[in-house]
Parts: structure tokens; C-alpha cells; sequence
């Protein structure tokens, strides 16, 4: 069962492997190693880029790309620091309307890939100016009003987000105790990706997405949804993005549209991919893999904060570790009985 | 970790409850050495941490790197460290640069908070956002230092130059020098920095609130040149190649690409406001009698090292004004001296105001960028 789990999985095997080992390392070096407070702080620096890296995920699961995520991310943060706050209903109102925002802007990229007829890239690549102009209109200078309370309760334990809003006995009901610790920021994440992910991976549509990348013509004849998969896959990817944007904007309580920041977070989001496993070519991946290395992206940067490393040498040495992190991963290729394999 | 939950808890109350927490106290002025903490303005509140006894450890997060300015930034911080002066008060001194992502720019201070950092100077990728670390800082009585690109906010310590004021001068020099020439309307080429952070902000304010106010009727293009000689040097040709010919020229970075695409497009020289680039004033040193009168104003990398100071000194107890003002170092194109405040001989693309006497921050630009990476180790 682990054995044929391995088989098929193997790039996203390596990933979580990668992943502990640097996770545990880094704590074991840190001088608050495996509290609380260093888990609550280490998620709550992912949670951004991990939901952009699930949301560049999808359409790379079928071969696109959408250079769009980092940009749609802006645009959501944007609309969120002017949205979400005031009474409860109006900060669900707000966050409810970022997050349609950035499903809409997801699904128009998938109407313009499939019917348009334009090359994802191109057309992400576009639209994801049109997202940075949006948001420079809505946030001309950077600022905003996020819900303070909401940003507390949402960036750190579970004890303090049931402490904020008075849940459980104010966070000591004795049924909540064996949570406190474990951060919101991690459940809303992992939660989304799975709540989300798995259950629309399992439908026709679902499958057609990595029946795409595997094999376009031959998803065509057998009669695949083709046109109702891409635009699904570019749907969900505004909307992993708007998750994003929309946590970002809670976090730092303020939305700036910075265009360098999106360009950023587009580049690395694909680098989370390939490290978590799923090929850039379609076909084979996923999206909590890619949550996986976007976590292995974070990790290596943590630790030049407790090592002593020269800063202007940092960029080279988290370049050559990402490379070296990629390279492992496609150790397959030395592993494979025929050659013809390398070119699906 | 039951203590820290307590502490949580305790903390979590306090902001909801709007009562008073852990942190500075505001105190009466004066503050410490006020020629080189010389506060903003006359009410400026001033910020009293409690003392702590040396040595410190300090971390400096910066974010975008890759520019000279930032490079020789961190040089001038790394080479203040050891400095004889400040050396016994470090215990250690740690650098990361984590790009323009304000996540990993939040997680790096609050991992240094963590890991029990006594002061953190930084460089804030946006002037808002940083509402946690701060609250996490004084829940732990460390001191946050912005400088450069500075929070809107007046809850922590901040270092910076006049960025309205540098802005102001910059225009207020280029319509003197207009006036001079009879000109009191026209068409000026305005070179921004980088979008979205508060420096570029209020420099362009002030050059805008100065133009506004003189009542002539300019024209001002607007370029985005990102504080870059390429860039600069690029927009400014694309400006020049697109609206002919301007009266007078502010660039807020990136300068010496601003004039060598004068040069290059043959257009006349003409009143300029720069920054503090060596390859900047040598232009103007050379060409100021054919009418490339300029003004140069920096924005010294040198900051970095008043803002360290500034943390020691409030570490030690010293109360601290809320908004230290670093003077503008102002040289026009009369005041410039080969060998004193330009260097012929180097190259142009390094950062010439470094050292600030009065805070006995004595590291100069051409010491700090002739070192080869390996010396300032």
C-alpha cells in the first residue's frame, strides 16, 4: 500500500522528506526550537505563498501556466484592506467579495485560454497587468483598515483566536485543549487545500485536468469535459490566489500593490511547484505537494537567521539549494528502463 | 510554553482592553546626544524602553537588495559593527535580506524576536503592516528601528532623513535656478523612485507642494525610473524622445543615468535635482558651466549606522525622541570639491554622503566600496 503510494508519488515523497528534514533541523538550531511561538511565526510567513503555489498548481497540473497568481494575489489584498471591516457581517461581506473577486478574475483567464483561443501564457501574463493597474486603482498608496482583532485571531494559536472572540469559554473549554497550540494560520491553509482540492480532484472534471496534462488529443477523443476543465482549473487558481491575497491583507492589516512583490510571488510559486514534485509538463502533481514545497522554499531562507551567512551571499546559496532540491527530485530519470520515458 | 500562553493571554487582553502594555513609556525630552538624535520637530514625543545591560544582539532586516545603495548599506552596517567605538556593546550582529515580500520581511523580525534579539533595525518594504511585530516587540521590550523607508506610524522608534523636505529643496533649487534664468513656467521632467513605498512618496510630495506653490505654470512629466541609473537612464530618454525638450530636471535616483541620457539625446543642459551618486556629481563638477546646474541631495546608506546607535542608546535607557532626523547633506554644483564631497578617481557608481561626524559614524562611501568583499569580513 505505502509501497504503491511511493511509486506514484514519488516527487511529493522527496518533498515532505526534504521538508523534515529541513523543518527539524532549523528547530533543533533555533534557540526557541519547537515552541509555539516559532511554529505560529514560521506559518504564518507560508500561508501567502503557500496558497499562491497551490494556485499556480492547477493549470500546471495540464500543462498551462498562469503568470497571473501573484498579481491576482495583489488585487485581492487590495480589495480585502478596503473591504474587510466594521461589524462581523461586513468583514464576511468583504472577505466573501475578495474572494469572488479573485475566482472571477480566475475564471475570466479561463474563458480567454479556452475560448479566446490565447496561450495561457500570454493571456495570464496580461491579465496579470490588468490585476497590478486594478489594484494600483483601488490602493494608489499603500494603506488600509483591516479588522485589528480579525488579524490577531487569524495569525496566531487557536487558543488566542478562541481567547479574541470569546469561543469556548474565552479558549479553556476542556474539549479545545488538545488545539490551543496548533496555529490558525496552518488550518486554514491545509484546510482550504483539502476541503477544496480533494473532493474536486475526484470528479470527471477533476480528473480531466490531469488528463490534459498527461495527453490533451488523447483526452479529447475519449470524450473528456476539455473546455469545462480548463476553465475550472484557471477558476480555482483566482481563487487559491484570492485566499492569499486575502490572508496577506489580514496579516499585515493593509493592502500595497506592489508590483515587484507580485512579480515575486509568481516566480516562486513555480519554483514551489517543481520542488514539490508536480511536473511542470502536466499530468502528474498536486496541490497539497506544491503546499509542501512552497513550505521548503520558506525553510531554507529561515535559516539565514540563525545562520551566520553573508548577506549578499544569501540570494546565490538559496539559489543553489533550491537547484540542488529540484535536481534530487528528478532523480527518477536515472532510474528508468527506457529512455523514450524522459520525452511524455 | 504554559507561560507563554499566559503571557499571551496577557497580551491578547491588553490590546483588546486598549490598556497600556509592555513597552517604551513616553517620557519628557530631552533625549540622548541630541546633535546626532536630533528629534523631528519641536513636539515630537520622546521613548524610554527599560535599561538593559550589554552586550546587545542586533539583527538588520532588510528587504530588496540589489541596488548600490542597499549593497553599501550593509557594507557601512556590517563595517559600524566593528567599529571600536560601538564593538564591546555587540554581542552579535546578524544580516538578512528577504526581498520585496513583506511575509518573509514579518517573519524575519518576529524570528528574531524569537530568538530573544535585543533590537532589530530594518527597512520596511511598506509603511504599514507591521501592527504584530510591533505589538510582539513591546510585549518583549525589543527595539524595532525603522529607518529609510519608515512605518506610518509613531509607535516605534524611526531614523530617517527629511524625505519632504529633500523634496522640497530639490524643486525649490531647480526653480532658483529657472528664475535666474528668466523662466518662470515650463516643462519639467519628474524621475520617481520605486512605486508604493513612503520615500518616493513624499519626495515627489514635496517637490509638488513647492511647484504648487510658486503659481508658475509647469508642466511636469512624470517617469518611474526605480531609484536605478538603467532605469533612469532609459525612461529619460524615452521621456526626452517623446515631449522634446524640458526646462529643468528632478530625479530622485539614478541620477547619473538621467544625465548621461541628456548627453546622449544632445539635449541642452539644463537645472537638475539629484541624488548623491559620485558619477552624479562628477557630471555636474564637469558640465556646470555649459548649464548642468545641479543640486545633489543623498539619502546616506549611511542611516543604518545611527539607526544601530539609536537602538544601543535606547537599550541602554536613554530616553530617545519618537522621530530622529538625520541632517540633509546638501551640495550644490559651487560646494563641490573633488576629493572632499566627489571622487574623480572612482567610480560612479557609489553613494558619496556615508559618514555623519556629530554621531561619530565615520565610515566613508569610497573606504567602504574600494574594500573587496573578502576585507569587510
Amino acid at each position: 500500500m505505502i509501497g504503491r503510494w511511493l511509486a506514484g508519488n514519488r516527487g511529493f515523497a522527496v518533498a515532505i522528506a526534504l521538508f523534515a528534514v529541513l523543518f527539524v533541523t532549523y528547530n533543533l538550531m533555533h534557540t526557541r526550537g519547537f515552541s509555539t511561538a516559532v511554529l505560529v511565526q514560521n506559518a504564518n510567513e507560508s500561508v501567502a505563498i503557500g496558497f499562491v503555489a497551490m494556485a499556480q498548481t492547477v493549470p500546471v497540473l495540464m500543462g498551462g501556466l498562469d503568470l497571473s497568481v501573484g498579481a491576482v494575489m495583489t488585487l485581492s489584498a487590495c480589495i480585502a484592506s478596503v473591504m474587510v471591516n466594521g461589524t462581523m457581517g461586513e468583514i464576511v461581506f468583504g472577505a466573501f467579495v475578495t474572494l469572488l473577486a479573485g475566482t472571477s478574475f480566475g475564471f475570466m483567464n479561463g474563458l480567454l485560454v479556452v475560448y479566446g483561443r490565447i496561450q495561457a501564457i500570454i493571456a495570464t501574463l496580461a491579465t496579470g497587468a490588468i490585476a497590478i493597474g486594478l489594484a494600483l486603482l483601488i490602493r494608489p498608496e499603500p494603506g488600509g483598515d483591516v479588522d485589528g482583532d480579525l488579524g490577531w485571531a487569524l495569525t496566531n494559536t487557536v487558543w488566542d483566536f478562541a481567547d479574541t472572540y470569546g469561543l469556548a469559554q474565552g479558549g479553556e473549554a476542556a474539549w479545545l485543549q488538545p488545539f490551543i497550540n496548533i496555529p490558525v494560520p496552518l488550518i486554514l491553509q491545509f484546510g482550504i487545500a483539502c476541503l477544496v482540492w480533494l473532493p474536486i480532484k475526484r470528479t470527471v472534471t477533476g480528473m480531466t485536468i490531469y488528463a490534459i496534462g498527461s495527453a490533451e488529443g488523447a483526452a479529447f477523443v475519449s470524450g473528456l469535459p476539455i473546455n469545462r476543465a480548463k476553465i475550472l482549473a484557471y477558476t480555482l487558481s483566482g481563487f487559491f490566489a484570492s485566499c492569499g491575497g486575502l490572508y496577506l491583507a489580514i496579516q499585515t492589516s493593509s493592502g500595497n500593490a506592489d508590483m515587484v512583490q507580485a512579480g515575486a510571488y509568481t516566480l516562486n510559486s513555480i519554483a514551489a511547484v517543481v520542488l514539490g514534485g508536480t511536473a511542470l509538463l502536466g499530468g502528474s502533481g498536486g496541490v497539497i505537494a506544491s503546499l509542501v514545497g512552497a513550505l521548503i522554499l520558506r525553510v531554507i531562507s529561515f535559516y539565514f537567521r540563525i545562520l551566520d551567512i553573508d548577506p549578499l551571499l544569501q540570494p546565490l546559496i538559496e539559489g543553489l539549494v533550491l537547484l540542488a532540491a529540484v535536481s534530487f527530485g528528478a532523480g527518477r530519470t536515472f532510474s528508468i528502463r527506457n529512455r523514450l520515458e524522459l520525452f511524455r | 510554553m504554559k507561560n507563554y500562553l499566559v503571557g499571551a493571554a496577557f497580551l491578547a487582553s491588553t490590546i483588546l482592553g486598549g490598556a497600556a502594555f509592555a513597552g517604551p513609556t513616553i517620557v519628557a525630552g530631552p533625549g540622548a546626544d541630541p546633535t546626532c538624535f536630533a528629534p523631528w520637530s519641536p513636539d515630537i514625543k520622546y521613548m524610554q524602553w527599560p535599561a538593559k545591560t550589554g552586550p546587545f544582539k542586533i539583527a538588520l532586516v532588510n528587504g530588496f537588495v540589489g541596488n548600490t545603495w542597499r549593497i553599501q548599506m550593509v557594507k557601512t552596517a556590517k563595517a559600524y559593527a566593528e567599529d571600536p567605538a560601538i564593538k564591546d556593546k555587540i554581542a552579535e550582529f546578524k544580516v538578512v535580506s528577504t526581498g520585496t515580500d513583506a511575509p518573509a520581511q514579518l517573519g524575519a523580525i518576529e524570528d528574531f524576536i524569537n530568538q530573544g534579539y535585543d533590537a532589530i533595525v530594518t527597512i520596511a518594504v511598506s509603511p504599514d503592516g507591521f501592527d504584530r511585530v510591533i505589538k510582539l516587540a513591546d510585549k518583549n521590550d525589543v527595539v524595532l528601528v525603522p529607518f529609510d523607508n519608515v512605518l506610518d506610524t509613531d509607535a516605534v522608534m524611526q531614523v530617517n532623513e527629511d524625505q519632504l523636505a529633500m523634496g522640497r529643496t530639490w524643486a525649490e533649487f531647480v526653480l532658483k535656478e529657472l528664475a535666474a534664468a528668466g523662466k518662470t513656467s515650463g516643462k519639467l521632467l519628474e524621475v520617481r523612485g520605486l512605486a508604493g513605498n513612503s520615500v518616493d512618496r513624499d519626495r515627489s510630495l514635496g517637490i509638488h507642494e513647492v511647484l504648487d506653490a510658486s503659481g508658475g505654470a509647469w508642466e511636469v512629466v512624470q517617469v518611474v525610473g526605480n531609484w536605478d541609473d538603467g532605469t533612469a537612464q532609459k525612461v529619460t530618454a524615452d521621456a526626452i524622445a517623446v515631449n522634446g525638450q524640458f526646462d529643468g530636471i528632478m530625479a530622485q535616483g539614478g541620477t547619473t543615468g538621467v544625465v548621461q541620457a541628456l548627453m546622449d539625446a544632445g539635449h541642452p543642459m539644463v537645472p537638475i535635482a539629484g541624488e548623491s551618486e559620485n558619477g552624479f556629481r562628477k557630471l555636474v563638477a564637469a558640465h556646470s558651466a555649459d548649464g548642468l546646474k545641479g543640486i545633489s541631495i543623498g539619502q546616506s546608506p549611511g542611516l543604518v549606522a545611527i539607526a544601530m546607535k539609536a537602538a544601543i542608546s535606547a537599550l541602554e535607557g536613554n530616553p530617545m525622541p519618537q522621530l530622529i532626523s538625520v541632517p540633509l547633506p546638501i551640495a550644490d554644483y559651487n560646494q563641490l570639491q573633488d576629493g572632499a564631497n566627489y571622487w574623480s578617481d572612482l567610480p560612479d557608481n557609489f553613494f558619496t554622503v556615508n559618514e555623519f561626524p556629530p554621531c561619530g559614524v565615520n565610515v566613508s562611501g569610497p573606504a567602504i566600496m574600494a574594500q573587496s568583499e573578502a576585507n569587510t569580513n
